[in-house]
């Protein structure tokens, strides 16, 4: 291959009017010789100006916006750590936050929803509750008065007071009482009338057999009496009763002789 | 292959080593020109680390001539415009691949686009009806007032180059238009203008040296 040969081939070249196999080995002659370079370099120019030559025809405005746009992603993107200032990451930051603050708000609303229905369920079962027991406790009440009722009649001591006198077989009383309280009631009848220095004396048997004074009574023709009494001293637990004829007042100690009523 | 190994420079074709005498004048436009083409290196070495700006800048500097040479080729305003987009993305991949030891970025993006708007030709084939009106008329405008070198070298230099354009050789002048601008190879070209295959290389040689020549006189 001759210099002019060569000029041809690199003329084509700079033209793109050589075949594709010649383009190709005149690329490769081109690779191993640098002044082949050159002189390549050097006709460029001069295609370069030829290019120019036309007539100027300016692109649109808006395909270099469109050109641009194309490599726009990949800029931000290498572009965004770059604006590394306060004042770029400040709002980004308060964004962050305010989304962080309603997360949580949201998330205290709802367990404040769930905690204030269980706590109305759990208000609305202790209601139920309260009424189930006022209602066991009125029973528990009734039952507490039916049982004291019970317990009161079991402190009665009711005893029938019968005559020990020959002449007045028809004398009779019966006394009530009440071991609690401590006092009682004694009614009777058929009684002899006394004389106004004479009284009857009740008298109550305590656990040991000794006579406890009880009350005097006086009794007029009518033969009836009712009479509350109350032993002089406490009974723990009244035995028998019975009703002596004494001096008017009563005696300290009862005279046997003189017994007229007394309980079995 | 090498075409200087001798250090004998009588041996070897002027082309070669000629430099041309270099007026005062001629000389700081080629310094401006070189700052031009320094940029020219730079804006593609930051496009190859993937920089917009960089990017932009290359684009306003280069679209116009890259739009007026697919306008030129396909004469049809929206094919130029998917042509122009085409290469700018093929300057955006293969901008690191750019050799400023083998010619200038203006050079290099003109041929990117010249060579996408031929293959489109091709590819819809209307190449021969092309031909045909590349042969009926020049492409070149002979009035220098709004060729696309305008935009890029400004008015003065633009106005040399057109005429050195103009004042090729005829033959020499259609041969290359028709290589450069109708994309046709150059046994179309010789089945084209009816001439031998050896012919129309040697004129496309000589109108290409010759171009150079005063190009680099006169630039």
């Amino acid at each position: 291959m001759n210099d002019e040969r060569m000029e041809e081939q690199a003329s084509l070249h700079v033209l793109g009017a050589l075949n594709p196999d010649e383009a190709r080995e005149f690329k490769q002659a081109m690779q191993a010789d640098p002044e082949l370079q050159k002189f390549v370099a050097r006709l460029s120019t001069a295609t370069g100006a030829l290019a120019g030559s036309v007539e100027a025809a300016e692109p649109p405005p808006q395909l270099r916006a469109k050109i641009l746009a194309q490599f726009g992603e990949k800029q931000k993107i290498i572009s965004l750590p770059q604006r590394g200032g306060i004042a770029f990451w400040l709002p980004w930051s308060w964004a962050t936050c305010v989304t962080i603050l309603c997360v949580l708000l949201f998330t205290q609303e709802s367990r404040l929803r769930l905690t204030v229905g269980s706590q109305a369920q759990q208000i609305n079962n202790l209601n139920q509750l309260v009424q189930s027991l006022s209602a066991t406790t009125n029973d528990l009440q009734q039952t507490v008065l039916a049982l004291q009722a019970t317990n009161r009649l079991a402190n009665l001591r009711i005893a029938m007071l019968n005559s020990v006198v020959a002449d007045a077989p028809k004398t009779v009383a019966v006394s009530l009482w009440d071991n609690e309280k401590q006092n009682g009631v004694l009614v009777g009848q058929s009684l002899k009338a006394l004389a106004a220095d004479r009284d009857y004396e009740l008298w109550v048997m305590d656990e040991n057999q000794i006579p406890v004074a009880a009350g005097v009574f006086h009794m007029d023709a009518s033969g009836a009496i009712r009479m509350d009494f109350k032993p002089s001293h406490a009974i723990k637990t009244a035995g028998k009763f019975c009703v002596t004829e004494e001096i008017k007042g009563g005696v300290a100690s009862p005279t046997l002789k003189n017994l007229v009523l007394a309980s079995n | 292959m090498s075409l200087c190994v001798s250090s004998d420079l009588s041996s070897v074709p002027r082309i070669f080593y000629a430099e041309p005498a270099v007026s005062l004048p001629n000389f700081l436009e080629r310094v401006n020109e070189t700052t031009a083409t320094d940029r020219d290196v730079e804006l593609l070495g930051r496009i190859a680390s993937q920089d917009r700006a960089a990017f932009a800048e290359f684009y306003d500097r280069h679209a116009t001539l890259m739009f007026s040479v697919a306008s030129k080729i396909l004469n049809n305003a929206s094919e130029a415009e998917d042509v122009l987009q085409e290469t700018f993305v093929q300057v955006w991949q293969k901008a690191r691949n750019f050799n400023p030891k083998l010619g200038k970025a203006s050079s290099w993006v003109a041929i990117m686009v010249r060579n996408k708007a031929i293959d489109r030709i091709r590819a819809s084939q209307r190449r021969s009806r092309l031909a045909d009106e590349a042969g009926a008329e020049f492409s070149i405008v002979s009035e220098v007032s709004d060729t696309a070198n305008e935009a890029i070298l400004g008015h003065d230099k633009a106005k040399l180059i057109q005429s050195a354009i103009v004042e090729l050789p005829v033959e020499q002048r259609r041969a290359i238009e028709l290589a450069y601008f109708s994309g046709l190879t150059q046994d179309e070209i010789s089945k084209k203008l009816n001439e031998p295959l050896g012919t129309i290389k040697a004129r496309i040689r000589r109108g290409l040296l010759k171009l150079r020549d005063q190009l680099e006189g006169g630039l």
